[in-house]
């Protein structure tokens, strides 16, 4: 990933102004450690903290098209940039960034071409000829991006909001899937699929076209210059993320630089379920697998920085988002710059234990869909920064567009939970990659259950997180909760705690309404609530005590033993190579 | 290089405490953006951000004796650690680091041990038993350490200003060479060595022995568990650090990891005099090298940070800071965590020009001796704090503490210039190296004299900062310069204009403030970090870490005595002032253009000397 901040239309073009904007351009730093950029055109800046991934020698930026009237800064990846090249034969290419394409794009087509775009980003373009600009952001909101105004007229664009909350008078998450055009004066979406409208799809289940759209899309993100891994919890998702990509990562040009190892990275407390699981899938794949260990004070020590990251109060994604942040950080000292994640499964598939209860298909459907919808809000919020925080690039798979289609035009009778057909949650995608000849994970792997939320990095951190809340949030500050923080009132002492730190942080109006609340359980819409009477007493927003539907609530076992005992590949003749990077972490001494 | 932060002895032993210095710290991130680990015992705090270079792995901070009783947080390499660690056979060691033997070494030798250690350094050791604490710094300085005092009469160590300046009543640059002690509350010099007293030495040259000392110098820095290269500007000195490591690459441990091709590293603004002189050295060598080009505008906006993150306003330091701060930001890009660099060689051997005019050995000798000392406030400050802003390490193997003993042991005669037998400035090292059989470098490089200060990097870099600065500070604002600035006044507009930001982020007056205050949120945006709290307290110690008073081109005060028209021209750079550079000793026919250069108008007989040089590169 990369930062990008432009500030258009401003009325002081001094160099107070430029220092100022350098200044909170480097604010954005961490998204971008290798090189910064500034472009100036009158009122116009446009800044890039870059990180280089594709051609790291020449691609800094700003990038220009042929006589540099047209200016553009990006974060983000596009996947089939060499393709779009091809089809603008007349172009003079400046640098071998992927990048590029979008201000050829531009001068060829107009204000109309980002949906030919295939990969993540966020772009501020500027046209010199007529001083106008437009701004845009991948279809999911996997990369992240802000929009503010400023006093003087002037308007802000931000891939993080503490580039512009300081200097802005107001401000909004930039939304998902949308073009902004000066011209227009306002947004509009560019991304206009079917499923958007959230109407019930009939496709039956094809479960080798779903294989083979996951496979294309693991296969585009292998496109790198640099070394990367896989994050790899050991749940399904990150499994099958490993799987394909081990298999398919020798073909690349990625691996004739950096070898055909691939890395593979998972984290947690000692002992920790993910620990466990994320080593059982590293030896059957043969990767070369690092596992951090941190403790709990290591935690809470992150916490204010990791809030400060990523801009955010709600309490799921703190907990998930600090692991992962942690681990960042020891993956970079790695020397490596990009790793693939298995986000935006869960939304997809309705692997959230609680849409056992989804009452019928189109409810199912429709939670699915909402939860896409909102993914820029939590998951892609959290992988995107929490990575990006040590200059690390976090790839996701499942949110390429074309798995999308696919994985949601499919009839969501497919995708519902029926325990008497043996189909538990995500049954679709296990399903998909079950080949017998071949094995992408052994059954017992495919088809388990595994800890969600935080959970798996071990149960002592929420309790952990908990306990230190309730040292710094008393009684009575709860029952003023709702008097001091009347939008999203915090409910629980660590969600209190956590906005306390976050308002320290980003004290404007407009950063608290960025984040999003309302009821939920184990990270359900609010709609979604009403699918059970009882849990809209029991709001506690991790799964683990709620729902009693992990299947260990039921009273048969989910899985036949017969497949738990599937024949794992590791014994045809995979060697399973494990390099074991003990951390010592931060050592407390109390 | 890593970075330390030590508080000990706080009246506040509170979690607040415990996340304010975790804050601090953080400031220190850069240095270490690896890891970072945190010891507190009792109202003791040791904090460590941490660059892994030995032991990636198992190394994180901060480290412990056998039993943990002996706690210490470290900046630092320990090139002899090996040995060490043989002597201490008895002591069980927890991990690969170089720098854990300094817990076992305090176990077994006490507060003595500090000049057993060959190598750059800062660290502070906490003993649990009788809580009592050291700090030490490496003997010349290489790595920074401050020293601070809270008002709670807690005592502060960081390795830079800005993670103490903000709460501490007082602080100090913590003098090289010297330990501080709880015990006898105050600091005392270890090191000790003949060359510190100034007395002339009378050893004869001896080329072979110094050839050889340069040598095991530059071998032990290849000491490393990460890839590494050379900057490599072209010149005398980082030529012969990039040909003394390629010649000895094949043989390390680290060749077998990263491959025993040599990366090197040059900057300039393009077409400029290093790049062409560092890319002619390279392919002698056969290195593989990296050429970077900035843009006078990019080291413009580069300014403010790099005053920042070097924490100081001395002008030359800020012009050779800013490509060496660009230069690091791409090496580290590129997956390299350590460079091996010149600096020093000017100082031991009296490289800069000014010295041709030297009156007398005694006076060469002093001048290079007070050169040494004041290393930490110049080259090794640049060297380590442009390079450390990105996570790199620098190592300058002319600093070897070997090294030294023998370069300052010679008889000074021999490093004085003299045109008549044809010995230009640093001939000794030049000579040293002069191996007709299997040459270092070509004869012309080796004899070659090259421009020094900033103007290697392009003409135009120094005069586009004083462009920039004199479109922001008034002939009105230098007049006053002395009211406003009466500790070390600025005299130039470019010196004004690097103070104003200095005292930006260091101020003079911190009232307690808001955290919305104006200079903080930019200290907060330049580190990349956030603060949660200000809490600041009249303090005027930053700009007092900063050296100033009189000099011409580097020299110290007492050197601009040497020639009476110095005092006339105090520009930091040499490029104009001295006329003494190879050409100027020529009779060319360009000489008539010097006569039409405003400063030559002046009274500065043969100035110009530098355009002359360019137009013809000096070989000897």
């Amino acid at each position: 990933m990369c930062g990008i901040l432009a500030v258009l239309g401003c009325s002081d073009d001094s160099q107070a102004k430029r220092v100022r904007v350098l200044e909170l351009s480097r604010r954005l730093r961490h998204r971008g450690p290798d090189w910064s950029g500034l472009h100036q055109f009158g009122g116009n800046y446009l800044t890039h903290q870059r990180l280089a991934i594709i051609d790291p020698a020449s691609g800094d930026q700003p990038l220009y098209n042929e006589d540099k009237s047209i200016v553009v800064t990006v974060n983000g990846e596009i996947y089939n940039h060499e393709q779009l090249r091809k089809s603008l034969a007349n172009h003079k290419f400046r640098t071998g960034s992927d990048c590029e394409v979008i201000a050829h794009l531009y001068e060829e087509h107009g204000e109309n071409f980002v949906d030919m775009l295939d990969g993540v980003f966020s772009f501020v373009l500027l046209d010199k000829r007529d001083n106008s600009f437009i701004v845009a952001r991948d279809a999911i909101g996997v990369t992240s991006l802000y929009i503010g105004w400023g006093l003087d007229g002037s308007v802000w664009i931000s891939s993080e909001m503490k580039g512009l909350n300081d200097d802005c008078e107001h401000f909004e998450a930039f939304p998902p899937g949308h073009l902004y055009s000066s011209k227009e004066h306002g947004f509009k979406r560019w991304y206009n699929p079917v499923w958007f409208s959230e109407s019930i799809p009939s496709t039956p289940f094809d479960p080798l076209a779903l294989r083979k759209a996951f496979e294309n899309a693991v296969i585009k993100r292998l496109m790198t210059d640099v070394p990367f891994g896989v994050l790899l919890s050991g749940g399904l998702d990150s499994s099958l993320v490993s799987s394909v990509t081990a298999r398919h990562l020798a073909g690349t040009k990625a691996a004739e630089q950096w070898g055909t190892q691939l890395h593979s990275f998972c984290v947690g407390l000692e002992g920790s379920p993910d620990l466990k699981a994320g080593k059982e899938v590293a030896d059957y794949l043969g990767t070369v697998h690092h596992e951090f260990h941190f403790t709990v004070q290591d935690g809470i020590d992150a916490i204010e920085d990791v809030i400060y990251h990523i801009e955010t109060y709600d309490v799921t994604t703190i907990r998930a988002s600090t692991p992962m942040f942690l681990m960042s950080r020891k993956i970079k000292s790695l020397g490596v710059k990009m790793v693939i994640s298995g986000e935006g499964s869960d939304e997809l598939f309705g692997g959230y234990l609680y849409f056992h209860k989804a009452p019928n298909k189109e409810e199912f459907h429709q939670e699915t869909c909402r939860k896409v919808k909102a993914l820029h809000q939590y998951d892609c919020l959290r992988a995107n920064k929490a990575t990006s925080a040590w200059g690390l690039e976090v790839r996701v798979p499942f949110l390429d567009k074309e798995f999308i289609n696919v994985a949601m035009s499919i009839d969501p009778e497919w995708k519902m939970i029926k325990r008497d057909q043996g189909r538990i949650e995500k049954w679709v995608l296990r399903k998909a990659f079950d080949d017998e000849e071949n094995p992408y994970l052994p059954k017992h792997i495919l088809y388990r259950q595994k800890e969600q939320f935080s959970d798996g990095v071990g149960y002592s951190w929420i309790d952990g997180l908990k306990a230190h809340a309730a040292q710094h949030v008393t009684d009575k500050m709860m029952q003023n909760a709702a008097r001091i923080y009347p939008h999203n009132t915090p409910t629980t002492k660590e969600g209190y705690y956590y906005r306390m730190i976050f308002e320290r942080f980003f004290p404007q109006n407009s950063a608290r309404l960025t984040v999003p609340g309302g009821p939920s359980v184990a990270c359900s819409t609010a709609k979604a609530i009403e699918w059970d009477a009882q849990w809209s007493n029991n709001l506690d927003p991790s799964g683990r005590a709620a729902l009693g539907v992990h299947a260990s609530a039921y009273e048969h076992a989910t899985v036949p033993a017969s497949l738990s005992a599937g024949k794992s590949a590791a014994e045809m003749n995979k060697k399973a190579r494990i390099i074991k990077v003990p951390s010592q972490g931060v050592i407390i001494s109390t | 290089m890593c970075g330390i932060l030590a508080v000990l002895g706080c009246a506040d032993v509170s979690l607040a405490k415990r996340a304010r210095i975790i804050e601090l710290s953080r400031r220190l991130r850069h240095r270490g953006p690896d890891w970072s680990g945190i010891h507190c015992f009792q109202d003791c705090y040791l904090a460590h951000q941490r660059l892994a270079i030995m032991d990636p792995a198992s190394g994180d901070q901060p480290l412990y004796n056998e039993d943990k009783t002996v706690v210490v947080t470290v900046n630092g390499e320990i090139y002899n650690h090996e040995e060490l660690r043989a002597k201490l056979q008895s002591h069980k060691f927890r991990t690969g680091s170089d720098c854990e033997v300094i817990a076992h070494l305090y176990e077994e030798y006490g507060e003595e041990f500090v000049d057993m250690l060959d190598g750059m350094f800062s660290f502070v050791l906490l003993d649990t038993r009788d809580k009592s604490f050291i700090a030490a710094r490496d003997a010349i300085g290489i790595t920074p350490l401050y020293l601070g005092w809270g008002l709670d009469g807690s005592v502060w160590f960081s390795s830079e200003m800005k993670a103490l300046s903000d709460d501490c009543e007082r602080f100090i640059s913590f003098p090289p060479g010297h330990i501080y002690s709880s015990k006898t509350g105050g600091l005392r010099r270890w090191y000790n060595p003949p060359w510190y007293s100034e007395s002339i030495p009378s050893t004869p040259y001896d080329p072979l022995a110094l050839r050889e000392a340069f040598e095991k110098a530059v071998i032990k820095r290849l000491m490393t568990d990460v890839p590494f290269g050379v900057l490599l500007s072209g010149g005398l000195d980082s030529s012969l650090v990039a040909a003394v490591a390629s010649r000895h690459l094949a043989e390390t441990k680290v060749a077998k990891q990263w491959g025993s091709q040599l990366h090197t590293f040059c900057i300039g603004l393009e077409g400029s005099p290093d790049l062409r002189a560092a890319k002619e050295v390279a392919d002698y060598l056969g290195t593989l090298h990296h050429e970077f080009h900035f843009t006078v505008q990019e080291g413009i906006d580069a300014l403010e940070e790099v005053i920042y993150h070097t924490e100081t306003y001395d002008v030359t330091t800020i012009r050779a800071s800013t490509p060496m701060f660009l230069m690091s930001r791409k090496i580290k890009s590129l997956g390299v965590k350590m460079v091996l660099s010149g600096e020093g060689s000017d100082e031991i051997f009296g490289g800069y020009l000014y010295f041709h005019k030297a009156p007398n050995k005694e006076e060469f000798h002093r001048e290079t001796c007070r050169k040494i000392k004041a290393l930490h406030l110049y080259d090794c400050l640049r060297a380590n704090k442009a390079t450390s802003a990105w996570g790199v390490e620098a190592r300058v193997p002319f600093l070897d503490k070997s090294f030294i003993n023998l370069a300052m042991d010679l008889d000074p005669e021999w490093k004085m210039v003299k045109r008549d037998l044809g010995r230009i400035e640093k001939w000794v090292i030049r000579n040293a190296f002069d191996d007709d059989k299997q040459p270092y470098l070509p004869k012309h490089i080796l004899y070659r004299q090259k421009e020094q200060f900033s103007d290697g990097v392009g003409y135009s870099w120094i005069d586009g900062l004083k462009d920039y600065a004199s479109q922001h500070v008034s002939d009105a604002m230098l007049m006053n310069a002395s009211f406003v600035y009466p500790e070390n006044t600025p005299t130039t507009k470019e010196g004004y204009f690097y103070r104003t930001i200095f005292e930006k982020f260091f101020p003079k007056i911190c009232k307690q403030y808001p955290r919305e205050h104006y200079d903080n949120k930019r200290i907060e945006d330049l580190a990349g970090i956030h603060q949660l709290s200000i809490s600041g307290h009249l303090h005027n110690a930053a700009r007092s870490t900063v050296p100033g008073g009189p000099s011409v081109a580097c020299s110290t005060a007492k050197a601009v005595e040497w020639d009476a028209a110095w005092s006339k021209n105090l520009d930091p750079s040499g490029r104009a002032a001295l006329g003494v550079h190879d050409a100027a000793y020529e009779d060319v026919p360009e000489k008539t253009t010097v006569t039409a250069n405003p400063i030559a108008a002046n009274g500065f007989a043969v100035t110009g000397a530098v355009e002359f040089a360019t137009a013809s590169p000096a070989s000897a």
